[in-house]
């Protein structure tokens, strides 16, 4: 008899996310097992249960997904899964905290898309600003983006909070080799002149751009909002718009709401998720990875 | 529609051991139900709970695992559970608290076998120690090997109270006959092991707990057993995969790694939860039940 497919699932939170949960089992993981408030020193104990408990054959049936809210926190554990493994006993293993990795992953993709099919440009030397950037979302695609190319900066409601997560991107998750700026948001009306690309990722309810920036924004080409809760953080930006045209837009800069990024998310994690359960050699994934199957399913959608 | 299998997962720590859930899942049980942070005083209504919602018929395709660090709050449990039974609404429950019960009762077999077919001695003849001897594997693989009739030390690294403590505890609680020691240092450990026959390494994975020059100091050696994966191992010239390895020093000593051991742990383990959805008439099985099934493994 064939192993049964088993996901362990491991988050720092109370609880896991049900959202996590249904993608799981749909992407054909057979049974997902919850493991709540774990620590990031339980993490090796935890993976060498798993590793240990099936053989070589059963262990590419066996897979760890690391949950919770902390981008830094899920990037070190996947780091610690990763090294409390040794061959052949292997398991892959994906870190998705708060879905953050694949929705940054599915606005930076879709973003890209948008700079390319409208303005055949790309993201090399844009001025990007990640508004509201200082939370999990904003800071995986203000990387994506700074990796692809733009100057990046993230905006937040403090400098210090928002210069430490700049800072937290480019050391940790960008490994020295980009350089996002921090901002604060009392600045934003000056920012916005002259910025190319603006990611909204601030909390639900809360308006980032009004009208007066974006008529300001001469040279802004696309701006993307995460925020399906109205009203938009973006003024004029629904979650359904798709590429389309922003109502007052001097440069005539298309937006992108939150269901159409987050129909990319969703194909993006379930992609992740079975080739968890496909891979010959075990994976460790995160939003790098991410990106590139956004990309792939952006691409073939057109 | 036959009921579908229900594994009942108690445990008293934050979450399940993911050993026991892939070995749950790969002997049958179709569905896992964890239950964390459980106290003792729960398990009599949760154990109600499993018991009064099925048929008879029903609740042979149910039954109660317990888990843990702590072999006596889960002997305990086990006990809280059993007398929570109400005949005929009865279940099996297999307590192996970190798979410490049959991981032990695979490292005592395994030892007994190697010390009959390679020096013709049964544990009874023996003087043993347990190094890691007051972690959960320790004090388990000390009770089985003292039940057995070998004497046996519980060896704690910092501490002789708390191997004496330990050591006190689980003979009353199993009528065994263990004694407490701790040793530090290579010298201490040289000491301690100059007259055993049989050294089990239960210590925490990736520390080497017997350098090669201590261990040539046990003269009267017979078997070692280790249960590290995670190299080095816990015991030096035995390698993880090695079931039955002749020692250079002390020369005739046999070395048992602990992929072997972990190799018969895994049979008995699924041995003892398989028996829980095969058995006509509820079983209630502890370390005592996974020796007995180590032993015919090996």
């Amino acid at each position: 008899m064939e192993k049964t497919f088993i996901l362990h699932m491991l988050t720092t939170a109370k609880n896991l996310s049900p959202f996590d949960v249904n993608m799981a089992l749909d992407a054909g993981w057979v049974s997902a097992v919850p493991y709540t408030h774990v620590e990031a020193s339980e993490v090796k104990d935890l993976v060498q249960d798993v590793i240990f408990s099936r053989s070589a054959k059963g262990l590419k049936r066996t897979g760890i997904f690391i949950g919770g809210r902390d981008t830094k926190q899920a990037t070190d554990m996947l780091k610690t899964a990763k090294n409390s493994m040794f061959s052949p006993f292997e398991v892959s293993v994906f870190a998705d905290p708060s879905g953050a990795f694949t929705t940054a992953a599915g606005m930076v993709a879709a973003v890209e898309s948008e700079l390319d099919t409208k303005f055949n440009t790309s993201f090399e030397g844009k001025t990007l600003l990640a508004l509201g950037g200082t939370g999990p979302v904003g800071q995986a695609a203000a990387v994506l983006a700074a990796q692809a190319g733009a100057n990046v900066r993230i905006v937040g409601r403090q400098l210090d909070k928002a210069q430490r997560i700049a800072d937290l991107c480019n050391d940790e998750f960008g490994d020295g080799k980009i350089n996002i700026q921090a901002g604060t948001n009392a600045d934003i009306a000056e920012y916005i002149k002259t910025a190319d690309v603006v990611f909204a990722t601030g909390a639900a309810g809360i308006e980032l751009l009004n009208a007066e920036h974006i008529a300001s924004a001469q040279q802004l080409k696309v701006a993307a909002d995460i925020n399906a809760v109205p009203p938009s953080g973006i003024v004029g930006l629904d979650a359904f718009d798709n590429g389309k045209e922003i109502a007052g837009s001097p440069s005539g800069a298309v937006g992108l709401g939150a269901l159409a990024i987050g129909n990319i998310k969703y194909k993006t994690q379930s992609q992740l998720l079975k080739t968890m359960t496909e891979s010959d050699k075990a994976v460790y994934l995160h939003f790098e990875h991410a990106f590139e199957v956004a990309r792939q399913i952006v691409k073939s959608s057109k | 529609m036959p009921k579908r299998s229900i594994l009942h997962m108690f445990d008293p720590m934050s979450n399940n051991s993911p050993f026991d859930i892939n070995m749950a899942l790969d002997t049958g049980f179709d569905v896992l139900m964890p239950y964390s942070n459980v106290k003792l005083d729960s398990i009599h209504g949760l154990t109600q709970d499993a018991i009064f919602s099925r048929s008879p018929s029903g609740i042979k395709r149910t039954a109660i695992f317990i888990g843990g660090r702590d072999m006596g709050l889960a002997m305990d449990m086990m006990n809280a559970a059993k007398q929570a039974m109400v005949p005929p609404f009865e279940v099996s429950v297999l307590a192996d608290p970190s798979g410490a019960f049959t991981t032990a009762a695979a490292l005592v077999a395994c030892v007994e076998k190697q010390l009959k077919e390679k020096h013709k001695k049964a544990l009874k003849d023996c003087k043993a120690l347990v190094f890691g001897g007051t972690g959960p594997v320790g004090i388990a693989t000390g009770v089985i090997a003292s039940l057995a009739g070998a004497d046996v030390s519980l060896v704690d690294h910092m501490s002789i109270d708390a191997a004496n403590d330990a050591a006190k505890e689980y003979n009353r609680r199993c009528q065994g006959h263990l004694s407490g020691a701790v040793a530090g240092s290579d010298a201490e450990k040289a000491a301690l092991i100059a007259d055993v026959d049989i050294i089990f390494c239960t210590a925490k994975a990736g520390i080497q707990v017997l350098s090669a020059d201590v261990l040539a100091q046990a003269v009267n050696l017979k078997v070692a057993g280790d249960v590290n994966a995670v190299p080095p191992s816990g015991i030096a010239g035995i390698g993880a995969t090695d079931a039955s390895i002749a020692l250079t020093h002390p020369a005739g000593a046999i070395g048992i790694g602990a992929l072997a051991v972990g190799n018969i742990k895994y049979k008995v383990q699924n041995k003892l939860l398989e028996l829980c959805l095969s058995t006509e008439k509820p079983v209630y099985l502890d370390f005592r039940e996974a020796f007995i099934e180590a032993q015919k493994v090996v």
